[in-house]
């Protein structure tokens, strides 16, 4: 009688998925894991579409172990492929980058230590694809975000996030289920950002918009001294390090939040900045490296 | 204080457990003392009147007895009084032994709920029959709750005079809510489709009318066991429906106990107008567990191992490996062209399968090509990848019947297309809706 449905490949911004720190399920055996993202998405898989900008072998060529990376217009996906997704690997070693691609991927946290949990992609399928396909990704992840942030509204409005009242309000019990688990793991998240984020998506495939038109100049430049803060600290730690591997996420983090007064989010958003223009990168995981 | 006729069912279970030795008001009295004096909880309370008259507790019916509109679905200890209303056997595996079980539809006087015997059933049981089970449990499937009966499980055949009949009260119904087990249903819809069948029941040869019906909310396979005179494209109200499905597929049925009256033609629209409206969305459809011609929009997000160009036995019609069927030994394959692919539109996912015509049309050429290349290439999985760079990442619009099994939803395709979309528009909407 228990039907087997295949786990439902989420469209999502890389700027949330990257944001979850939290995993359940897959103890016993066969039963799938997920990560909820801050917004209550429970995600197996994802769908996304975007620009393959990186592409690197860890491996050897015998037994390899490829790494992309795959932006949408708010952050990047980390993607991973080996000897157990030779498709993906194959396909990634024979593509240039920068070229738009979709990929079909298995959400995956790890630990590169104790305090910190990162995500990222196991790759099931990639395929080079089209602008037009890319857009139309954009249009249904703004269109899932847009539910999940409504749905996400009514649940930060209860005295406690109730997953029957959600379901009452016409939401699945799945992810009224998931905005419970992410509101008792990462509190009420702040909604404006993620409006934000709607909007710039959505402005990002109309063409009578200019791409960075949605931040004002004053913004902007704010933005710039937050980049040029962070250079300067990864800068003055990797001149203090004893290897050359980079230096801690962490500690680039603490250090510019103490000096700079800013927040979490706006430290990230500074870091997925440089990191897409090509100005730092992670030579290992959570670690940072200026490119120069 | 609880109400009178709230505490009837159980001062006549408890008298029934004591064999009427005590009249019915002595223990009425008892009851409310215990309860409402001195605020113990129902089930402690039976037991406990039972127990002073030097009665057996285990047999009452015990204190989470519901009423089937009342099971929400987590119910650890659970017993009900209800009627048999469908039962059926199936052999499962567990841990590769194989083992029967039971399922069907248990129905009372508010509602019906299906259910499973993990075991088989130690009383033959059969439709109509009335019975008392104790220690089940309920859970909840697709957010619908079923009763599970288990090794701990009591089930007896009880009088049917406990368990009121269903009341006969004809509920409209549209067809998209239409599910497994519902009864008395009104429902009014266009007659898209009907063919006459003779088929063998238990009780001889019987003639069915079979076909298509739709109403502005979705479309449902029917089967009607009564000549009722129907047409295509007739627009009618049924009363006293039930629902029985195949394969996951709610299906409509209706007999001589049912009225079907036919209506003016202006009541629904035309048939072609509803022939375009079920688009339903992927979890929608693992709700249901199937749909008749449900239209899908989503994306082809992979292709399966078993597309393109493939050979199948000429004996049995089974796909054959390097020249040879499973069942009939070496034989000469005979060419197909077909698409196993997954179809996920960000609610869900399904197995969708496209004919040798329909692939054809994706391909842009017909099998005969499809050969040449394969022969040129001296492999047949050029097929495959050329379906894979058509439509992996492609948004598709595809139509036809959802049927689910153990491996989840499937979709047999009659249409498969895909899709432009004018993305521009949309965003522009949507920028709208969320600036305001």
């Amino acid at each position: 009688m228990s039907m087997i449905n295949r786990e439902v490949a989420w469209r999502i911004f890389a700027e949330e998925f990257n944001r979850s720190t939290l995993e359940t399920g897959g103890s016993e055996e066969r039963s799938p894991s997920y990560v909820i993202t801050p917004l209550g998405a429970k995600v197996n898989r994802v769908y996304v579409v975007g620009v393959l900008t990186e592409t690197e072998n860890i491996g050897t060529p015998a037994e390899p172990m490829w790494r992309a990376r795959v932006t949408d217009p708010t952050g990047t996906y980390f993607i991973s492929a080996g000897q157990y997704q030779p498709g993906v690997a194959t396909a990634l070693a024979n593509m240039e980058p920068p070229t738009f691609v979709a990929v079909v991927g298995k959400a995956n946290t790890y630990k590169p230590d104790e305090e910190t949990t990162l995500v990222n992609l196991r790759g099931e399928l990639i395929k080079e694809v089209s602008e037009e396909q890319r857009d139309y990704w954009i249009l249904e992840s703004v269109k899932n975000l847009k539910r999940r942030l409504e749905a996400v509204t009514e649940a930060s409005q209860m005295e406690e996030v109730s997953v029957e009242e959600l379901v009452e309000l016409g939401y699945d019990a799945d992810l009224a289920d998931g905005i419970q688990l992410a509101m008792e793991h990462y509190g009420t998240p702040s909604l404006e950002k993620y409006w934000r984020m709607i909007e710039d998506s959505l402005r990002y495939i109309l063409p009578e918009y200019e791409r960075s038109e949605s931040v004002s100049q004053e913004e902007d430049e704010k933005d710039q001294g937050i980049e040029e803060e962070v250079l300067k600290v990864i800068q003055e730690l990797e001149d203090m390090a004893e290897h050359d591997n980079g230096v801690e996420y962490e500690k680039v983090m603490n250090t510019v939040i103490d000096n700079e007064g800013i927040d979490q989010d706006k430290f990230e958003e500074a870091v997925n900045s440089l990191r897409s223009s090509g100005k730092v990168y992670e030579p290992v995981l959570g670690n940072l490296k200026i490119i120069v | 204080m609880k109400e009178k006729n709230e505490l009837a069912p159980h001062i006549e279970d408890i008298t029934r457990a004591l064999n009427e030795k005590v009249s019915k008001e002595q223990i009425e009295e008892e009851l409310h003392n215990y309860i409402d004096i001195y605020g113990v909880p129902l089930g402690t309370a039976k037991r406990a009147i039972v127990k002073k008259h030097e009665g057996d507790p285990q047999n009452l019916f015990n204190s989470a007895e519901k009423r089937i509109e009342d099971i929400i679905g987590d119910e650890r200890s659970l017993s009900i009084k209800a009627r048999i209303v469908s039962i059926n056997d199936k052999e499962i595996e567990v841990d590769n032994e194989p083992k029967s079980i039971q399922y069907g539809i248990l129905g009372d006087e508010t509602g019906t709920v299906p259910f499973t015997s993990w075991e088989k059933l130690p009383i033959d049981v059969e439709k109509g029959d009335t019975v008392g089970i104790q220690n089940a449990y309920a859970n909840t499937w697709n957010d619908e709750p079923q009763v599970n009966i288990g090794s701990k499980s009591t089930v007896k055949l009880i009088d049917s005079e406990e368990v009121p009949q269903f009341e006969s009260q004809i509920q409209p119904c549209e067809l998209k809510d239409i599910r497994e087990g519902m009864r008395n249903l009104s429902v009014t819809g266009r007659i898209l489709s009907v063919d006459k069948k003779t088929v063998n029941t238990k009780n001889g040869e019987k003639d069915l009318y079979s076909g298509v019906i739709a109403d502005e909310t979705g479309k449902a396979q029917f089967s009607a066991w009564h000549d009722f005179g129907l047409d295509v494209d007739d627009v009618v109200r049924i009363e006293g429906g039930y629902v029985r499905s195949w394969r996951g597929i709610p299906q409509l049925s209706f007999d001589d106990n049912s009225d079907v009256e036919f209506l003016d033609d202006d009541e629904l629209p035309s048939a072609e107008h509803l022939g375009d409206i079920n688009v339903l969305s992927i979890s929608e459809l693992a709700k249901r567990g199937g749909a008749v011609d449900a239209v899908i929009d989503a994306v082809m997000i992979d292709i399966k191992s078993g597309s393109g160009l493939i050979f199948r036995c000429p004996e049995c019609s089974r796909v054959i490996q390097k020249g040879a069927c499973r069942v009939h030994g070496k034989v000469d394959g005979e060419s197909d062209l077909r698409i196993k692919g997954i179809l996920d539109d960000g609610t869900g996912a399904l197995t969708v399968i496209a004919n040798r015509e329909l692939t054809e049309e994706v391909l842009g050429y017909d099998m005969e090509e499809a050969m040449d290349i394969a022969r040129d290439n001296m492999n047949q999985d050029v097929i495959k990848d050329e379906i894979e760079e058509k439509l992996i990442a492609q948004p598709v619009k595809t139509k036809g019947n959802v049927t689910s099994d153990d491996y989840g939803l499937m979709l047999i395709a009659n249409d498969l297309s895909t899709k432009t979309i004018d993305v521009e528009e949309e965003a522009r909407k949507l920028l709208d809706e969320v600036r305001v």
